[in-house]
């Protein structure tokens, strides 16, 4: 008897699983088919597109901070090293598709440094240097100024070409940007999914028995962190190109916190979770441009509200909305 | 001699941060992030009150009250119930950013983003003292810190409260057997350091002009103070902020200067890897 209802509690679980991803893609196709037909306006174009862009650094990261239990602070900064490497790459007439692979690999091989460095330690430490390293990585975007031109940021970043397809319109950069969050989305959830996943998890969950299985540890690691590093650089590389427009700020603190809190409300070690995060976030975020407030309140107005919201989910519901760990 | 005096001037006011920070960190046990925070309010509290009243002492007076005001409610609205429900340090630190954040934004909406000066002191004139030019507000900044830290250090060692506050840091729950509230002193020790944060934050705003920003950088170099120091002692993460002070301004020989930023960034991530407690430092790790 009980296992039967066990079981049966299972299966719901995994069609409830399902049907959150069906439900997910349906939407998503409907809003990009409304978008290219031109029912919806730019603007909903542009807000699916920064979605788009969040969801793949929001999966990776959660890979990393949820899956595998390392306090990763640097993602951002990541994210940066991907914007500069495919902006600068491209300026300086290499192809798209070098750049994209450059951009990638550069912020894994950070990413294993960087965990190459902080291997031994946990929680709290290892939380603060690798925010010692993103406030490393920005104040180098800041201070290179024969590269990165400093605080005046990059601009007139050409937009993607390859194969003589160039993307013009913020519709094409959706349709092509949904593409490579989707992608990201799958393979991440195989990995998730697969025999490394549930490696990872141990990682997270018992360290010790793992060693004593003779695994190794430090390259499980190593491999999350760079997985991670790779998509943090693609996104990177979209918003670098979307945007056209780099500038160290955009790679910090305020990134930094929405990111967190994304992850914290969507709740660790859940894919839904993440991704349900950034879209409720984001809601959350452009209807407050519905409200009658001028502009230049509404960027600390908005932050505020992430503040708030990250602070009472702590105190109130630690485990986010999917989450299913709690922070060590 | 004068990159020395510079560093002196910037090493007592990271000082003042990175007392406040250690002094948490010691009796609470996680790391109050959003110090820097507490920094940037009292310096924009005494801004406004000054410019309200254009009494120096009245904008003193109330940035004290405010500050130490603003460092018990985040003690009792937020760290508090975390701490009753035992979360882990990382949610704690998490929290600090979120009142970093809030707080730095909630100022930003309050007061705009345009730079502020006090400008009490009319423009300035340096003094010559042995071959470095000073300044009066650098003065200022000098001797009050000074006094700062010596009414800590009186007030850590000669009292009762003192006592008990060492007690707390050292073992929390042996001193609640001993009949310590520890919860009352782990509020006083946010007292405490909002206070001392406070008067950082108006010695800033006495030198120097005011943006938002600061708060995150003071916290990076005190924060990088208490560590190089070591954050489980005061004294040593006094010392450790000088060392920051003197590293930064030094430094510039070395490195571009738009690398003086950096350079204490460069110091905490290598101190954070290599020598987490710091050179002065005590083990205290095991009894976590």
């Amino acid at each position: 008897m009980g296992t039967i209802q066990k079981n049966n509690i299972i299966e719901t679980l995994k069609d409830s699983q399902k049907a959150f991803w069906l439900i997910l893609f349906v939407i998503d196709i409907i809003f990009i088919f409304l978008c290219l037909q031109g029912i919806l306006n730019e603007y909903f174009a542009h807000v699916l597109v920064v979605i788009n862009i969040y969801l793949i650094l929001s999966i990776s990261l959660n890979l990393v901070m949820g899956f595998t239990g390392l306090l990763n602070l640097s993602h951002i900064a990541l994210f940066g090293v991907g914007a500069y490497t495919s902006a600068l790459m491209i300026m300086n007439g290499y192809s798209y598709l070098l750049s994209l692979l450059l951009a990638m690999l550069l912020p894994g091989v950070f990413a294993v440094l960087l965990m190459f460095a902080t291997r031994k330690l946990k929680s709290d430490y290892l939380m603060l240097v690798t925010f010692g390293f993103s406030f490393l990585l920005y104040s180098i975007f800041i201070s290179w100024t024969s590269l990165t031109r400093g605080p005046l940021g990059l601009n007139n970043i050409p937009k993607i070409s390859f194969f003589d397809f160039t993307i013009y319109s913020t519709n094409q950069f959706l349709v092509f940007s949904t593409i490579m969050a989707i992608v990201s989305i799958i393979i991440i959830y195989n990995i998730t999914k697969s025999s490394f996943g549930r490696l990872l998890q141990a990682v997270r969950d018992d360290e010790i028995s793992l060693k004593l299985l003779g695994k190794n540890i430090e390259l499980i690691k190593f491999k999350a962190m760079f997985i991670s590093g790779l998509f943090a650089g693609l996104a990177g590389s979209l918003f670098a190109h979307y945007s056209q427009y780099i500038e160290p700020n955009s790679f910090w603190i305020v990134d930094l916190i929405f990111l967190l809190t994304v992850l914290i409300v969507g709740g660790l070690a859940s894919n839904r979770g993440a991704v349900f995060g950034v879209i409720i976030i984001m809601i959350l975020n452009e209807s407050l441009r519905l409200l009658p407030i001028p502009s230049e309140i509404l960027g600390p107005t908005r932050q505020i509200i992430y503040a708030l919201i990250l602070i009472l989910i702590l105190l109130y519901r630690p485990k986010g909305i999917f989450g299913r760990i709690d922070l060590k | 001699m004068q990159l020395l005096f510079n560093s002196v001037v910037a090493g007592s006011i990271y000082a003042l941060v990175a007392i406040g920070f250690s002094l948490i960190f010691q009796t609470n046990r996680f790391m109050h992030f959003a110090h820097g925070s507490a920094v940037v309010f009292s310096a924009y509290i005494a801004f406004h009150f000054f410019s309200l009243s254009n009494s120096l002492l009245i904008a003193i007076i109330a940035t004290l009250i405010l500050s130490s005001i603003l460092g018990y409610l985040m003690h009792l609205l937020i760290y508090y119930p975390l701490q009753k429900k035992k979360s882990s340090s990382v949610i704690l630190l998490i929290a600090s950013f979120g009142i970093l954040f809030l707080i730095d934004n909630g100022l930003l909406l309050y007061f705009g983003s345009g730079i502020k000066n006090i400008n009490y002191f009319g423009p300035l004139r340096g003094m010559e003292f042995f071959g470095a030019l000073i300044t009066k507000p650098q003065l200022i900044i000098v001797l009050s810190s000074l006094l700062c830290l010596i009414f800590i250090y009186l007030l850590m060692t000669k009292t009762k409260l003192g006592r008990n506050l060492r007690a707390v840091a050292d073992n929390n729950d042996l001193a609640n057997i001993m009949g310590i509230e520890s919860k009352k002193y782990m509020a006083l020790s946010f007292i405490i350091g909002s206070v001392l944060a406070s008067v950082a934050g108006v010695l800033i705003a006495l030198e120097q002009t005011l943006s938002i920003n600061m708060g995150t950088t003071y916290m990076i170099k005190g924060f990088t103070g208490a560590i190089i120091g070591g954050v489980n002692s005061v004294p040593a993460s006094i010392l450790g902020s000088y060392i920051v002070g003197l590293a930064e301004n030094f430094g510039v020989w070395f490195l571009p200067s738009q690398f003086k930023e950096a350079i204490s960034f460069i110091l905490l991530f290598l101190f954070l890897l290599y020598k987490p407690n710091g050179l002065f430092g005590i083990d205290k790790s095991s009894r976590k």
